[in-house]
């Protein structure tokens, strides 16, 4: 899983693989994840209660795992996506409309929410190739110019801020649990339906990154455009695309958290800038583009709701919550930077 | 045969553009309400809220200046407004005085934050991404979800009061930016910086510390949010933890809009302030036909998209083989 999951960082290969194994920073975040688990089921054994935090937890999970594939999508070129919420939230629109308007099933309504994202995506990716402009500036007036489109769109065609009806199915994903679909004696695991479907994007991303064609050229395009150029691959449709995959994501991360929530409405998306970055970041994947870490995005967005999830049981206020995640986002890339400089030190004596 | 002495330079830079832009529109501004911008109440709230708006954009300028962003600006705005109003209610310190401490306060969390991002060697937008995260949690600390009121009823008066039909808050932001300005065009320090942020290498061969440009540039970044700070606590008379939250985007488009390039190494401060004048304008012209909020978004958005693609298109035309120089003419093509 490990092996298949990771590309390994633009560092020489051979340095890379002299490193020791506690120099892995995946490493590191399995450690603080087992921690964090220990720690807040000590401090309150409700914690891994199954029906009231572990099941809602997943969900969660799975949304926020998705937010950040949308972000590490681009980041593998070294771009960035502002947008990622208003993605998300013209797709969950979509999906409403279609709904609405057509009545046609869950799966056909998903489905073009999903164009609809991948539709901006591949927008801001095509301006960004031809203008040359920096992704942020770019992606960032979408997002300002998304905001307001889509409050206007909800207040036209919507009585308020949300869907009335939403498709039959919805509520399925959104309530049950494998443990409800039993044969026989046999019951699945206390797992939200909506987790297969996180699971399968991150593992569909992975293995692009990995061993498609197309997902290792935007990583040559993101470690060196000029490089890129030379070797033949085509750059200009290479952001295009891997912008188009962000939106894609996106609009999955906004269907995922509108099952969640019960409904499509305006609000969706509203939160996932910073869990868009918190999760790849942590995850070891870089800025400057070229390397991407799936395993570690998940690791990433998966610490982050423990952290959540675990506060609140310990009654922090939501506000209050984000000095503490913001705490450990310094602390483990500090810690990351002081493992990298020792372990290279001593592969460099050795 | 005489314009083309001064005609060149001055009418090409994207300043001048941005100005008749802004000039027209408020002309067009005042025809279309019939007169009404001009009455003294409506021009005075013009300016009044364009104050904060200016303030933030420069906070973020700065930053831009050495290549670098600063997330933090509008939470850090908010953390600094709710610490004075604190210091003012609860520890009882007279305005001046929790005025001096928001400044300070705003500047050390700047300098945190260029600590942080020299001695990590992590990219500013994590950094600051992260330490964004922490101030929202200190601001909620200070008060909780409760609102501050009744502070110091001379600093309110001041916010509101006006010098020669000027709002003081605004003539507070001009100083600022003329400030600013001058920290950048006339002192070392200042040249420094834009060195650093135009090429970090080359400034370290003429023997320019990076890390102090970068130290210095967060700094005067998180005090320009402190200033900004103390303006929203005088204009508006009662702060909550939710003050700084609508700050972050605007903060960005108001240095973008005006020309600023991201990549570091170029500022301006006419060109920042003159975009917060603009997309203040888009504000008066919605309250003043009610129309809702969000086209004032729609149309920002498209507003800093058409500038990017116009430059971009611009950049193309001026790297274009220039067509052979008349002797008027020649002057014009030395970008």
């Amino acid at each position: 899983m490990t092996a298949l999951l990771e590309t390994p960082p633009e560092a020489p290969a051979a340095r890379a693989r002299s490193l020791p194994l506690w120099a892995n920073p995946r490493l590191g975040l399995l450690v603080l994840l087992v921690v964090l688990v220990v720690l807040f089921t000590a401090l309150r054994p409700s914690f891994l209660d199954v029906d009231f935090t572990l099941v809602p937890m997943q969900a969660d999970i799975s949304v926020y795992v998705v937010v950040g594939l949308a972000q590490l999508a681009v980041l593998s070129l070294g771009h960035m996506n502002m947008a990622v919420g208003r993605m998300a939230a013209m797709s969950a629109f979509a999906m409403g409309l279609a709904y609405q308007e057509l009545g046609t099933p869950l799966v056909v309504d998903v489905l073009i929410g999903l164009a609809v994202g991948a539709g901006l995506g591949a927008l801001a990716g095509l301006v960004i190739s031809r203008t040359g402009v920096n992704s942020f500036v770019v992606t960032l007036a979408l997002d300002f110019a998304l905001v307001g489109l889509v409050s206007l769109l909800y207040a036209k065609a919507t009585d308020g801020v949300s869907f009335g009806a939403q498709p039959g199915g919805m509520a399925a994903l959104r309530t049950d649990t494998f443990a409800d679909y039993c044969a026989g004696n046999v019951c699945g695991p206390p797992v939200p339906l909506i987790v297969p479907i996180a699971v399968v994007a991150a593992l569909l991303v992975g293995l692009l990154f990995r061993w498609s064609r197309t997902g290792r050229e935007i990583l040559m395009t993101g470690a060196s455009v000029k490089a890129a150029e030379l070797s033949g691959i085509p750059v200009g449709r290479r952001v295009v695309q891997a912008h188009a995959l962000s939106g894609l994501l996106s609009g999955l991360a906004g269907f995922l958290l509108a099952v969640n929530n019960g409904a499509f409405s305006a609000g969706i998306g509203d939160a996932f800038l910073l869990p868009s970055f918190l999760a790849p970041v942590l995850g070891g994947t870089l800025l400057v583009g070229g390397a991407v870490s799936v395993l570690g995005t998940f690791l990433g967005a998966t610490i982050t709701q423990v952290i959540y999830k675990g506060l609140n049981l310990l009654q922090f206020q939501v506000d209050q919550l984000k000095l503490y995640i913001g705490l450990v986002l310094i602390v483990a890339l500090s810690l990351d930077r002081v493992r990298h400089v020792l372990a290279e030190r001593r592969g460099a004596r050795a | 045969m005489t314009a083309v002495a001064f005609s060149p330079r001055v009418f090409r830079t994207s300043e001048f553009t941005l100005g008749v832009v802004a000039f027209a529109g408020f002309v067009g501004l005042t025809i279309a309400t019939s007169g009404n911008m001009l009455s003294a109440g409506t021009l005075a709230a013009f300016f009044r809220f364009l104050a904060v708006p200016m303030v933030i954009g420069l906070a973020q300028m700065v930053v831009l200046a050495i290549g670098q962003m600063n997330l933090s600006v509008g939470v850090l705005t908010g953390f600094c407004a709710m610490a004075s109003a604190w210091l003012m209610i609860e520890a009882g310190l007279p305005a001046w005085l929790a005025v001096l401490a928001a400044l300070a306060l705003g500047a050390l969390v700047g300098l945190v934050n260029g600590l942080l991002v020299v001695f990590t060697r992590i990219n500013a937008f994590i950094v600051t991404l992260a330490t964004m995260t922490i101030i929202e949690g200190l601001r909620y600390g200070v008060h909780g979800p409760d609102t501050f009121q009744d502070y110091s009823p001379g600093l309110v008066r001041l916010g509101r009061a006006s010098i020669l039909g000027l709002p003081v808050v605004f003539v507070v932001a001009v100083v600022v930016a003329i400030g600013v300005g001058l920290f950048f065009a006339r002192t070392v320090a200042g040249r420094h910086l834009l060195a650093s942020g135009g090429s970090p290498f080359a400034a370290r061969l003429s023997g320019v510390s990076n890390d102090r440009s970068i130290l210095l540039a967060h700094a005067l970044s998180g005090l320009l949010a402190g200033v900004a700070a103390v303006l929203t606590v005088a204009l508006s008379g009662s702060v909550n933890a939710s003050i700084g939250d609508d700050l972050l985007l605007p903060s960005f488009a108001a240095p973008i809009i005006g020309g600023v390039a991201l990549a570091g190494g170029v500022v301006s401060v006419t060109g920042t302030c003159l975009a917060a004048f603009l997309v203040r304008l888009v504000d008066v012209a919605r309250a003043q036909f009610g129309i809702g909020q969000q086209w004032v978004d729609l149309i920002v958005g498209a507003v800093v998209l058409g500038v990017v693609l116009i430059g971009a298109v611009r950049g193309k035309l001026a790297s274009r083989p220039s067509r052979p120089a008349t002797s008027a003419g020649s002057s014009r093509r030395t970008s």
